[in-house]
């Protein structure tokens, strides 16, 4: 295993937010009207429909973008997305950013250290300001405490702060209306792009709302696997990503962008840019992903980034983010495996897996997590990236028809190779 | 009567798998007797028993597994097999779904899990249920549970025994997993024992003094890492076998 474990202390957060996650889901469903089972279904099916067919739908989703005004790029990976990224922010510095994980899966170190980039989600400013990575997708800062965090704003602004949330939360607030007021460039990543050229942003603290309109110029970021067919599938994607992602029955604020802020209040002469970005610019962004549809891994780009899997993961609640690479948990790994390289899956902890199916089970697209695990785990054994561990084992099954070997009577075998 | 039985219907199998065959020993023994008991009639393949090809599966060596299931299948062919029964939920998980899915309609034996057949033995009125004794707790195997639905006949068998069942927070479709499974017992020790060791404090929660499962790995791993509470598989609550 690579990594540290996560501390005592840590994992009692997790779990005491995590048990308090379960119940708030129940209730949101309830309150829904919605059966899970039945809710699930309904969802894998949108996704299964809109993969199978995503060829047309991007390019009718990429025309009627375009027809609405918002310059559509394509990115095959993620050094063409980065450098469309430095073409649209060239000669501006101040940048504001939302949560986007697709914006996570193309940084690297050095990639716009010229440039002033604020972030505006409460949780990853709090990463950003500790110099920490995120912990869990839907919730960054799960493991730091809120004296922890009162004591890094001491530091670093020279402000004294009770440790309460709502103190740390309005310090933030007004810090941050500063930045974002003075920004030149908002990126946002997106929930659901639809095939008649919406784009929809959900969010419960308003500065996405911020960061798409204030600043000049709105860049978003996306896999293309976020392309669905109509806004009404879009919109139940939107509703399971509360559910399952916090258990609530809906975000705060949902965004649908679909074009350049605009005006025709002066003698019906359209002008762009009223209030809102005079400039909307999406990336799609392939990465690893066609490669997934072409190897048998289409169910992973169901995925709609919840963060549901890592929530009862036994895996995840020893090592935390060790399990994984720009995504958590087995989603991560695969997605890795596929994105960055087999070797990085295999650094992400992909031995660690149990096969418990806890993932498939809390997955609202009923993505079989564990089935794709397996698979790609053959890819590895194709590579030469096995473990001692199972080229013993497998050793043993071809030799003796067991994974133990040979069997001395009245012995019991050392190394449980099961199962 | 063998032979009568293949022109009727193949025979019956107990599949106690590698790990209860070669490790938990203790198990194997009681579960052929209570099979006996109950008035089953079948066969065993002993030395030429192979693994199920569950590991391999697992650590992905997907060749290795088809023909691991073209041997068994023919192995169990050449025996008129026609149903499996076995206390391990892997290699129950393994035949029943893997299978089906490796060797297509070739795969026609039916495969139960023994708490399965247990609990409908207790609906016979073949297994005596006794008076409730004592509180334990249960932990749902992933393989059995998650992997196979089955949640209620290992609770059926409990109490039967004269227990009564006390939940842990996460159990059924929301139990943790022990952390043995996957091969992480074996390729990541540490991790494993760490699992279980939060699994067996999950338990201890309930205030029960007993944790029972139903699954030879998810029992070894966690009584290895028990303390204060003992574990027992679900077999070794039958006092009288
Ligand atoms: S794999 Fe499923 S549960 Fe995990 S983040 Fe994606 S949609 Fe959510």
């Amino acid at each position: 295993m690579k990594g540290e474990f996560l501390s005592e202390k840590t994992k009692a957060v997790l779990w005491k937010v995590v048990l308090e996650y379960r119940e708030k889901r129940k209730m949101a469903l309830l309150r829904n009207n919605l059966e899970y089972e039945n809710f699930r279904e309904e969802l894998y099916q949108i996704k299964k429909k809109a993969i199978s067919e995503i060829e047309s739908l991007k390019k009718k989703a990429i025309s009627a973008l375009k027809e609405n005004g918002i310059n559509v790029f394509e990115a095959k990976d993620v050094k063409e997305a980065r450098e469309i990224i430095e073409k649209l922010a060239e000669g501006k510095t101040k940048i504001i950013k939302s949560k986007s994980n697709v914006f996570n899966e193309i940084e690297e170190e050095g990639f716009l250290t010229d440039k002033e980039l604020t972030e505006t989600d409460l949780g990853d400013f709090i990463c950003q300001i500790m110099g920490e990575k995120e912990s869990h997708p839907v919730l960054p800062a799960i493991h730091l405490t809120p004296e922890e965090i009162a004591k890094k704003i001491k530091e670093k602004f020279n402000v004294d702060l009770e440790s309460k949330p709502e103190k740390i939360a309005n310090f933030v607030r007004n810090l941050l209306r500063e930045k974002i007021s003075q920004s030149e460039i908002g990126i946002s990543g997106a929930n659901a792009i639809t095939s008649d050229g919406k784009i929809l942003i959900l969010e419960n603290e308003g500065n996405i709302s911020l960061v798409s309109k204030w600043p000049q110029t709105h860049i978003i970021v996306s896999g293309f696997e976020k392309i669905v067919e109509n806004l009404e599938s879009a919109l139940k994607i939107v509703k399971a990503s509360a559910i399952w992602g916090t258990g609530q029955d809906f975000p705060v604020y949902v965004s649908i962008i679909s074009g350049p802020s605009k005006t025709a209040d002066i003698q019906n002469q359209v002008v762009i840019g009223a209030q809102g970005a005079r400039e909307v610019n999406l990336i799609l962004i392939d990465n690893g992903r066609t490669k997934l549809l072409k190897e048998g891994f289409e169910e992973l780009l169901y995925c709609i980034n919840c963060g549901a899997c890592l929530n009862f993961c036994p895996v995840f609640h020893q090592i935390g983010r060790n399990y994984g690479s720009k995504y958590l948990g087995s989603k991560g790994i695969i997605f890795a495996g596929f994105s960055e390289s087999f070797k990085k899956a295999v650094d992400s902890n992909c031995f660690s897996c149990t096969s418990c199916m806890a993932c498939y089970q809390n997955c609202p697209v009923k993505i079989n997590l564990p089935e794709l695990m397996k698979k790609l785990r053959g890819y590895l054994e194709k590579e030469n990236l096995q473990t001692g561990v199972n080229k013993e084992m497998i050793e043993n099954i071809r030799e003796f028809g067991n994974p133990f070997g040979k069997t001395e009577e009245g012995k019991i075998p050392k190394r449980l190779y099961c199962c | 009567m063998k032979i009568f039985e293949k022109i009727l219907g193949g025979n019956t199998l107990y599949y106690p798998g590698c790990l209860t065959k070669f490790v938990a020993k203790e198990l194997k023994e009681k579960y052929e007797k209570i099979l006996r008991k109950i008035g089953i009639d079948f066969i065993e393949l002993s030395e030429l028993e192979k693994c199920c090809g569950s590991p391999a599966l697992k650590a992905g060596y997907l060749e290795d597994f088809k023909k691991l299931a073209e041997e068994n299948l023919k192995i169990f062919k050449d025996h008129s097999v026609k149903k499996i029964i076995t206390n391990c939920p892997a290699c129950a998980m393994t035949f029943k779904i893997e299978y089906s899915k490796a060797l297509g309609k070739e795969w026609n034996i039916e495969v139960l899990h023994i708490s399965q057949v247990l609990e409908k033995a207790i609906k016979e009125g073949k297994i005596k249920k006794k008076e409730i004794k004592e509180k334990i707790t249960f932990h749902d195997p992933c393989h059995l549970g998650r992997g196979m639905g089955i949640f209620e006949e290992p609770r059926e068998i409990i109490k039967s025994q004269g227990y009564e069942i006390s939940e842990m927070e996460l159990s059924r479709n929301e139990s943790f997993c022990c952390g043995g499974g996957g091969g992480v017992k074996s390729n990541e020790p540490e991790l494993a024992n760490k699992i279980a060791k939060d699994r067996i404090e999950q338990a201890k929660k309930t205030g029960a003094k007993i944790l029972c499962t139903n699954c030879p790995l998810c029992y070894l791993h966690l009584k290895e890492n028990a303390k204060e509470i003992e574990v027992k598989e679900l077999i070794e609550l039958f006092e009288d076998l």
